[in-house]
């Protein structure tokens, strides 16, 4: 309840925070979208990095390195830090000089007239749209995740089955609505005062959060020696030998499993009274909940009790890892695990084995109480535990595999998103002068290093920690990554704290979130109503409340996509960026290429939009993690593909007017 | 120095950051520096750091010269290239 009370006076002071921004509104929709380009180096600074740091950043960036190791802090943060400031650099300073000249507010306004063309913004405004709402749904489902998660138990008897907390839908509308009131009332200037204190709010708080998290760790040496100790390979990019042995026995004795409980389904196989009592006193394993069916499965193959055919073996695994099959088309070969990943796991197949599993359902309760009240018998276990536990019991071990080098090198296609993120081009002309980006130039790479590396560590920490309260593992095999940071905030701190570090990851997530609703608010009323009604026909106050229903449209949505099977931030992420990323050569071309068409830009977004369509699906519209397009991240082909169409289509096509080029070049003749 | 010069010298000093960044050559290391922090992130770590520097170079010798201009109201393409 400590943290549930935190996180209200939290949102509370927000909401104060954007009335008090409103006082300073000047009453024009200018003042509204571009804070009257009074923006100064500081909050410039502080809001474009706080705009940009989103879920992606903390709960993601621990996340990930949870899964894959140290090697995710080359891949997006180290090279963010060159290629954002580097886009600041080339394209902000530019672009903000051209708004402020020609009065430009959104993106498409000034491609309509860089290109002259009146139909781009017809085609770049649902792309542009279409791609903002998977960015506005990472932050959306990750505060509802990170709220449930730390709320756990705060009611008695409410909210029974979102393991007595905030249920997640209720976590994400909560926050979504208190974004939408104080950019409402604050606009941009609002909004950038916001993402100023939650960006210092989240920096602060993320480094106590470390720092404390390390100390009950046992010292930061003491938590790296235990990832050095038992799982190497999250120390590096490559698989280490111990990781690659300790996976073939683990996989092994899965298989052992599998094929004991399939046999045990079809009768294949049942033991004495004496044979379970040899079975465990043959067991030198680890105590995990389910050791009692691991000796038995030993027991049963070391004596070889029954002998399974191929196809059965197949159905084992595949049953055992809740895969979904076509038992007319099992392969006649023994299935390994490279094949067995193939095959797509069931939707919700954790919480219907739990709901199954007679033992772990005799477990769920409040997780403050105790078991029986019997203190012996420790605490209930909440529904994320108890799925937790069936998914580590029942489900194959992860196979650790290294970073593929062209994979990591081709990340750096993904952080070029930031030129084309269309909240990020209204932030650059909020600036008060070209001098206001100097600091943000600067600051931002060592600004994402402060929030990444921490971060980072603390998501390999967690692969191996152990949990000082029970002894055993800190998060479980095969947990959901988004859970990893409120997990180990709310095992590791007490309960007033973890509330203060909620407030910084949610002050994380809602300092993008506004800036985004801001923005398609603005390109809504800017890019469609205003430009296709008479001059005149709105006046400022209507055009706000416009903006401000469409905003509520959007959000609307994301919020229902939220509801639907998470996906994991990072992945989700990645995927909204390239999709930006594939638009960079447009923005560039039409700054630095003098030969840049209408036609050729045509073809870049036609080429780009088709391209990621069909590698998004491709991918199982994001739910495969590791999927790559011919050996590299699929925003190189994207990228690629849309650059090429452009230059081709525009060197066969007619030049742009002298008229234009003399506008957008100052080195053409005048 | 003239501001052209500047800006390869920048050109120059984000190249050699992409190839610092391809860091093969720390793939395998496992071990920890001081104790806690694994290679991968370190080096990275100080890729962030390399890069602050560079751009603070950027803004020296390379910051763009702009016109002074009175800023226009709000423009619509629209009225210009028609519908």
């Amino acid at each position: 309840m400590t943290q549930l009370i935190i996180i209200s006076i939290y949102l509370c002071l927000l909401l104060f925070l954007g009335l008090f921004a409103g006082k300073l509104f000047r009453g024009t929709s200018k003042d509204y979208m571009l804070a009257s380009h009074s923006i100064g180096p500081f909050m410039l600074l502080m809001s474009l990095f706080g705009t940009t740091m989103t879920a992606f950043a903390l709960v993601g960036s621990t996340g990930e390195a949870y899964k894959i190791g140290a090697g995710v802090y080359g891949l997006l943060a180290s090279s963010s830090g060159i290629i954002h400031s580097l886009c600041f650099f080339v394209l902000g300073v530019k672009l903000w000089d051209l708004g402020r000249k020609y009065g430009y507010t959104t993106q498409i306004q000034y491609f309509r007239d860089r290109l002259e063309s009146d139909k781009i913004g017809v085609i770049l405004f649902p792309i542009l749209v279409g791609l903002v709402i998977p960015y506005l749904l990472i932050g959306v489902m990750a505060s509802g995740t990170v709220i449930n998660s730390i709320t756990e138990g705060a009611f008695e008897t409410a909210f029974a089955k979102h393991d007595y907390g905030i249920p997640p839908w209720l976590g994400s509308l909560v926050i979504s609505i208190v974004v939408l009131i104080y950019v409402f009332f604050g606009g941009m200037r609002g909004t950038a005062m916001a993402n100023t204190a939650q960006t210092i709010v989240f920096m602060i708080l993320g480094l106590i959060t470390f720092v404390v998290i390390s100390s009950k760790l046992g010292g930061m040496a003491a938590a790296t020696q235990q990832v050095v100790e038992k799982n190497p390979s999250k120390m590096m990019r490559a698989v280490h030998p111990q990781d690659e042995k300790s996976f073939k026995g683990k996989y092994a004795q899965w298989e052992r499993l599998a094929e004991f409980n399939f046999a045990k389904g079809a009768k294949l196989v049942a033991l004495t009274p004496d044979q379970i009592k040899a079975a465990m006193a043959a067991y030198k394993g680890p105590n995990l909940p389910h050791k009692a069916i691991l000796a038995q499965a030993n027991y049963a193959a070391a004596e070889k009790l029954f002998a399974l055919s191929v196809k059965q073996q197949n159905l084992a695994r595949l049953q055992q890892d809740d895969r979904i099959y076509d038992e007319a088309s099992i392969p006649t070969t023994l299935i390994d695990h490279e094949i067995l990943v193939t095959y797509k796991r069931e939707a919700g197949a954790d919480a219907k084995g739990a709901s199954n599993n007679k033992m772990i359902q005799s477990k769920i309760g409040h997780p403050d109480k105790f078991i029986d009240g019997d203190k012996e018998k420790g605490k209930y276990w909440t529904r994320k535990k108890a799925k937790g536990v069936y998914r580590a019991t029942s489900w194959s071990p992860d196979k650790p595999h290294s970073m593929n080098p062209w994979k990591f090198l081709t990340y750096f296609f993904v952080p070029l998103s930031v030129g084309m993120f269309p909240h990020l081009f209204q932030h650059w002309l909020t600036a008060k002068s070209a001098n206001s980006f100097k600091l943000a130039v600067v600051a931002h790479p060592v600004f994402i290093m402060i929030v990444w590396v921490p971060c980072v560590l603390l998501g390999v920490w967690m692969t191996s920690a152990i949990n000082p309260a029970t002894g055993g593992s800190l998060i479980a095999p095969h947990f959901p990554p988004n859970a990893v940071l409120p997990a180990a905030v709310k095992a590791l701190t007490p309960d007033a704290m973890a509330g203060l570090l909620t407030a910084g990851i949610l002050a994380a997530i809602m300092s993008s979130l506004d800036s985004q609703f801001l923005c398609v608010g603005t390109m809504f009323t800017t890019d469609i109503v205003t430009h296709y009604s008479k001059p005149g026909k709105y006046s400022d106050k209507q055009l706000i409340v416009i903006a401000r229903i469409f905003i509520i449209g959007i959000v609307a949505v994301t919020y229902l996509f939220s509801l639907f099977e998470p996906r994991r931030v990072f992945t989700l992420g990645v995927w909204c960026f390239s999709g930006f990323s594939s638009l960079f050569p447009l923005v560039f071309a039409s700054l630095y290429w003098r030969r840049l068409t209408k036609a050729g830009a045509y073809a870049a977004v036609i080429a780009a939009g088709g391209s990621w369509l069909y590698l998004f699906r491709d991918s199982g519209y994001a739910s495969n993690p590791e999927y790559d397009f011919l050996g590299v991240m699929p925003v190189a082909t994207m990228t690629v593909l849309s650059t090429f169409s452009m230059i081709v289509v525009s060197l066969v096509t007619k030049p742009p007017s002298d008229t234009t080029l003399k506008k957008f070049f100052k080195d053409v003749g005048s | 120095m003239q501001n052209n010069q500047g800006k390869l010298l920048v050109a120059g000093l984000v190249i050699l950051l992409v190839i610092l960044h391809q860091d093969i050559w720390f793939w395998e290391s496992h071990e920890p520096v001081f104790g806690f922090m694994p290679v991968a992130l370190l080096w990275h770590a100080g890729i962030s750091v390399a890069a602050s520097i560079t751009w603070f170079i950027a803004t020296k010798i390379a910051w763009p010269v702009f016109e002074e201009s009175t800023p226009a109201e709000s423009t619509d393409a629209a009225e210009e290239y028609g519908s």
